[in-house]
């Protein structure tokens, strides 16, 4: 393909747009981050949604602005389809649709998750497959073994519970921080004792599923035994206790994962990927470790794109009567 | 003028292309007016995301033109149902970015009530707006809902203030929409008329959408926004 690939991302609460060659070079990434919904502690769908609706044009815009390129030059269009908040999903789907529709161009329907792992392929990286894949966000967390391109998901293990970007959030807003509260937690542990506390990793839960539910209950267990003004004083010992809890939650399944598989080499996705302590450790496992920079963790478009060059692309007006989809993967 | 028109504010999809006659009254052509409904079957969700563009690609494959012929896209702004008003409005935008065929918001509530007007009489346009309240426009006698500004400006009422709200407007108003249906003993009982329930007055169909949008300048389509009529924090203390 020599033109250009356009990509729309709105599963949650960035509004992404963002521009690729069909190489899989950058042109653009453009992400809107609401920051709407601190002080409801988490995010809510429908203000979530109206906010994708009000930045979806600028942010389509500058997304083609910044890539130099106008709609002449788009040959695929891609839109994220799932999983995701259905409410926010149709705005970005429907608007993708819309555009590849008035030009009868083809429409790449794309998976959330094949985007997360499709992030890898991009130049530079160019991070090629075989390997194995960590995904941890605030939406998700999986290990996958990425063979191909996609978009076919093996799953290795997910979260039965809360995801790892949400066991963060979460103990952050226990500890008096805002949302979302990673980053806020992470800056706060630096100053205190990780091994002050001991709380669960879930070590004895065999395979290589997730739980994270456990732990956020031991630190409001924790923060009441210690009551208020001892709780309130020894809150860095508390957020680097937890946040060492969460890391090694995180690295004893990568370990096993990359044991089970053989695999040699690891790629990291999502939010939580840049999170200090979680790469240092990953950096100590002694494999080629691929993390794409912090724009290409989080939820962007430039992945969708990415993915969308290994997806199906459908020929219009195939793509018209495709609906968007809150859970599970690959409907296509 | 060649208007494409569409509305997704309750859980019928319309979608409506026409040729208006050029004047002040916009009346549709015998050349050209098509137009396509769905309606979700009872119990089942609006599948707006799934029909709008299907709806579309149908209507203008029947004309026998493509994007280059259409002068303006009409879309319905709402009230309605949130969502619904989402995927109308992203679709529409896109397809006025991507086409360069400019975009203008119709009120879902002015299009239900140009027909059901006339006859020297009052009109109340309601939509249900769940939770037991109803979004409502209302036109007096003297005025005309394809071109005034409505006497009663869209709101959300609760069942209480509707027939106060109709009787306001005019004795005898006429009541129409969802809405109408929905509260009709509220009405009734405060004199106003209602058409039948199966009465095509109560469902949007998108040809009128195409005859207001024609009377219309074109808007920047950033400047086009769903007429919500109710807080996003709303929905969040209620989660």
């Amino acid at each position: 393909m020599t033109g250009l690939i356009l990509a729309i991302e709105t599963s949650c609460d960035d509004t992404c747009a963002a521009v690729i060659t069909g190489a899989g070079e950058i042109r653009s990434n453009v992400i809107s981050s609401q920051q709407v919904h601190d002080r409801f502690g988490g995010v809510v769908p429908e203000i979530a949604s109206r906010h994708h609706l009000a930045l979806l044009s600028p942010v389509l815009d500058e997304a083609l602005r910044a890539a130099g390129a106008t709609l002449d030059q788009v040959e695929l269009v891609a839109a994220t389809r799932g999983p995701g908040l259905v409410t926010a999903l149709v705005v970005g789907f429907s608007a993708g649709k819309g555009l590849a529709a008035a030009r009868e161009l083809p429409f790449a329907a794309v998976d959330h998750l094949h985007g997360h792992l499709a992030a890898s392929f991009l130049r530079p990286a160019e991070f090629e497959p075989p390997f194995l894949a960590l995904i941890a966000s605030g939406g998700h967390t999986l290990l996958a073994d990425v063979r191909d391109h996609g978009p076919q998901l093996r799953l290795l293990g997910q979260t039965l519970d809360d995801a790892a970007g949400e066991a963060f959030d979460k103990g952050a807003r226990l500890l008096g921080l805002g949302y979302p509260g990673g980053a806020a937690l992470e800056r706060l542990a630096a100053g205190g004792d990780p091994r002050a506390f001991a709380f669960p990793a879930a070590e004895r839960m065999p395979g290589l599923d997730f739980s994270f539910a456990g732990l956020k209950t031991a630190l409001l267990y924790k923060v009441r035994e210690l009551g208020e003004p001892e709780a309130e004083r020894r809150r860095a010992d508390l957020a680097a206790s937890y946040q060492r809890a969460i890391v090694a939650a995180l690295l004893i399944r990568v370990r096993r994962a990359l044991k089970q598989t053989g695999a040699r080499r690891l790629a990291v996705g999502g939010g939580v990927a840049a999170n200090g302590p979680l790469r240092a450790a990953l950096a100590e496992l002694g494999v080629e470790l691929e993390v794409p920079p912090p724009a290409l963790c989080t939820d962007n478009a430039a992945m969708i794109a990415s993915a969308a060059r290994y997806s199906k692309a459908l020929r219009f007006p195939a793509y018209l009567g495709l609906d968007v989809y809150a859970t599970g993967a690959q409907r296509l | 003028m060649r208007v494409l028109a569409f509305d997704t504010a309750t859980a019928r999809t319309a979608v409506a292309l026409m040729d208006l006659e050029a004047g002040d009254n916009a009346r549709p052509r015998a050349v050209l007016d098509l137009a396509l409904v769905d309606d979700p079957a009872p119990g089942t969700r609006p599948g707006h995301a799934r029909l709008l563009l299907e709806l579309v690609h149908r209507l203008l494959e029947r004309s026998g033109g493509g994007w280059d012929a259409v002068d303006r896209i009409a879309a319905g702004i709402g009230p309605g149902s949130f969502t619904g008003l989402r995927i109308g409005l992203a679709t529409a935008k896109a397809l006025s970015a991507s086409s360069g065929v400019p975009l203008v918001g119709v009120s879902t509530l002015q299009a239900l009530a140009v027909p059901a007007h006339g006859r020297g009489k009052a009109t109340l346009a309601v939509i249900d707006a769940r939770r037991g309240e109803a979004f409502v426009a209302g036109w007096t006698a003297v005025q005309d809902p394809l071109t005034d500004v409505p006497a009663l400006a869209p709101q959300v009422l609760a069942p209480e203030q509707l027939a106060a709200a109709a009787a306001a407007l005019g004795a005898a108003c006429s009541v129409i929409g969802d809405g109408a249906v929905r509260f009709r003993d509220v009405f009734v009982r405060g004199g106003a008329q209602i058409p039948a329930d199966e009465s095509p007055l109560h469902r949007v169909s998108a040809r009128e959408h195409c005859r207001i949008a024609g009377l219309q300048p074109a808007a920047p389509s950033t400047s086009i926004e769903p007429a919500y009529l109710r807080a996003a924090d709303a929905e969040a203390t209620r989660a």
